[in-house]
């Protein structure tokens, strides 16, 4: 609360950098919460778990079962970020990013800050637009720490070594480092339309708990549809069909195809997501 | 309450607005092109002239022949056993590169993997990502001068999953009661093309017509489509979705096995370059196949196989314990057979396959009881 009060009074001088003012301090509150700091380390964990898993067990990962590289974990500890990403990708980065969306309205109205926020000139728009870009910072710091720590956790347990690419190709530590950062991005943007999901949903209810739990149930149940083969045609439209194809940057050459297909269905659903989000939000009362 | 109704105008506009851009593109990529009219012989000189030495593209292949879906993965699925069966179901992207008849290298792009076919000159390796292994073949290298003979219109490897490859099998079964005409146009991959339609006009075979897009300006096949009497949708179709004729890059063409890989050596019989192989029913839906042994050994006549029929009513006859066994006793197979007097037969739009009890198995693109026929004429 005390962080939150702060926020508010450096923007209370209204102006033209009053929208940056408003993007700093949210990013402050967000990064400062203890409930971000604990979804960040159990993000952390999942690849520390999988690289101890690994380390500890005696018998060999059969090629071809389980995640992506698992067996390739002993050989090369590079592999460790993206066999985490992999996993995570599913479930716990749209968990913690369901958390963070759905919080973003709602949160604000449920403890009666919206109010206040909505006293300064900033603007429903603006506001909108920092949450927004906030729950994006998330996307990208959530992305990140799996890939950091996974990479740090195979340094230290595993030797390291020019990474295999699906092609069987082999490309030195420095540009694998390099794809590292591409596959961090290209989920961070598969993310964004989750986001925006989330950022909607909180416009309609001042109860953040739903909010957040719609955000993810909607994450689970697009990626159900997305294995149903009678859905074939809806399968291009599910936001989450492409979020396993960062595959496709493991390639030599990279196939860019799906990076595209995918930033284009992304800015797809921010863009309704976000016009439907401005009309009931500017519309709404703010009674609390 | 207007300016109410005001803030609500871009929620409606701009999904109005998605959804008129989304239809716009699909309309403009279905457009026809309009091309000085040719006749089908012209077209067919076109194929047989193509000088496409180098290409490298995106190919797109799609099998729809009413049978059940089966998945392509999950438990209990043991790695390249489900890959012969995956093709008459579902859909497949490979990236192809070709340059030259000695350099190609093919890839399949499955969900997070992906198997690669590299050929340069006498070596031929193919990896499997999945399972991280490799196998290597030593391709004995034809002569320049063989080459020239087998190859006039040194075009890419007849054996490789490209439009090309499937385009020639179906044009060398036109015979007399085939009707070839020119369709009009189309667009494949950017680039226009005559669609030249092949009728078999016989009532022996499940193939309806086979439509192949053949580019404008190249003469090179960009895509096939074979359908099925009695089926709308195309039954079998492959094309490119991109292509670029420019030399690809030669670092694509060496390969040497990643570390930690399982190595195979295996050595192929010497034998003549494959040239164009006769119709053969069974080749028909070959697509970007999985094993080196498909890629390499193109020709089922090496399993000692027989044709009986000619053309589109071909019938070939495999004898008894040429098919990999963990084909035969895999459990995606099981589904699809259903059991027939003195075996088990698969029965689909467009191919048909009859595996007696003895053990030998006929396949053709013709209904099952003519199967059945030159089971029992044997």
């Amino acid at each position: 609360m005390s962080a939150e009060a702060a926020g508010i009074s450096s923007v209370a001088t209204a102006g033209p950098g009053a929208g940056w003012a408003l993007l700093a301090s949210e990013l402050s509150v967000l990064f400062r919460r203890l409930r971000t700091w604990a979804m960040l380390i159990a993000l952390a964990a999942v690849p520390i778990l999988i690289a101890v898993a690994v380390k500890l067990s005696s018998r060999p990962a059969t090629p071809g079962r389980g995640p992506l590289f698992l067996d390739r974990i002993t050989q090369n500890g590079l592999f460790v970020a993206v066999t985490a990403l992999v996993v995570c990708v599913p479930l716990f980065l749209p968990l913690t990013i369901g958390v963070v969306a759905g919080d973003t309205i709602a949160g604000e109205a449920n403890l009666g800050t919206l109010r206040y926020l909505l006293l300064a000139p900033a603007g429903r728009v603006r506001l909108l637009l920092v949450k927004y870009a906030g729950a994006v910072a998330f996307c990208f710091a959530a992305t990140a720490t799996v890939a950091a720590s996974g990479a740090l956790a195979g340094v230290v347990l595993f030797p390291v070594g020019p990474v295999t690419l699906l092609s069987g190709d082999t490309i030195s530590v420095g540009e694998s480092a390099l794809r590292s950062l591409l596959i961090a991005a290209y989920i961070t943007v598969s993310l964004l339309g989750l986001s925006a999901i989330g950022l909607l949903i909180s416009t309609f209810t001042d109860v953040p708990v739903g909010a957040m739990a719609a955000t993810i149930v909607l994450s689970v149940v697009s990626q159900v549809l997305d294995n149903l083969p009678q859905l074939e045609w809806l399968h291009p439209w599910l936001f989450s069909h492409h979020w396993l194809g960062f595959a496709d940057l493991l390639r030599q050459p990279i196939a860019w195809t799906s990076f595209g297909e995918n930033a284009l269905l992304q800015a797809g659903y921010i863009a309704v997501c976000g016009a439907l989000a401005y009309a009931k939000f500017s519309n709404k009362d703010v009674l609390s | 309450m207007a300016r109410a109704r005001q803030r609500w105008l871009p929620a409606l506009l701009i999904p109005l607005a998605l959804a008129v851009a989304v239809l716009f593109g699909s309309v403009q990529a279905g457009a026809t092109v309009s091309l000085p009219p040719k006749s089908a012989d012209e077209v067919l000189a076109m194929i047989a002239r193509t000088e496409v030495r180098a290409l490298s593209g995106t190919v797109e292949q799609a099998s729809e022949l009413g049978l059940p879906e089966v998945p392509a993965v999950g438990p209990g699925i043991a790695p390249g056993t489900a890959s012969a069966l995956e093709l008459l179901t579902g859909s497949h992207t490979a990236r192809v590169y070709v340059d030259g008849p000695f350099k190609a290298r093919v890839q399949i792009l499955d969900p997070m993997a992906e198997r690669d076919l590299v050929v340069n000159g006498g070596d031929a390796w193919f990896y499997n990502s999945a399972d991280n292994s490799a196998t290597h073949l030593s391709v004995p290298v034809p002569s320049r001068a063989e080459l020239r003979e087998s190859l006039p219109s040194a075009s890419p490897r007849p054996d490789m999953p490209t439009p090309e490859a499937m385009a020639k099998r179906f044009l060398a079964a036109i015979d007399a009661t085939t009707e070839v005409t020119v369709g009009g146009s189309s667009s494949v991959a950017g680039r226009s093309a005559y669609r030249l339609s092949l009728n078999p006009r016989s009532a022996e075979t499940l193939v309806d017509t086979v439509d192949i897009d053949v580019d404008a300006e190249t003469g090179l096949p960009l895509g096939v489509q074979v359908r099925a009497n009695g089926q709308d949708e195309p039954a079998y179709s492959l094309a490119f979705t991109e292509l670029n004729l420019s030399t690809p890059d030669a670092g694509l063409f060496n390969f040497t096995p990643p570390p930690g890989a399982t190595v195979t050596e295996k050595a192929l019989p010497a034998k003549p370059v494959p040239s164009m192989p006769a119709p053969e029913p069974d080749s028909a839906v070959p697509g970007p196949d999985a094993t080196p042994e498909a890629f390499g050994q193109a020709d089922p006549k090496q399993h000692g196989a027989t044709v009986s029929g000619e053309g589109w009513g071909a019938v070939v006859a495999l004898p008894a314990g040429s098919a990999p066994a963990e084909l035969m006793s895999s459990p995606q197979l099981a589904q699809m057979l259903q059991p027939v007097s003195g075996g088990r037969a698969l029965t689909s739009s467009l191919l048909s396959v009859l595996i007696l009890d003895d053990g030998r198995i006929f396949v053709g693109m013709v209904p099952l009881d003519r199967l059945q026929s030159a089971a029992a004429a044997q």
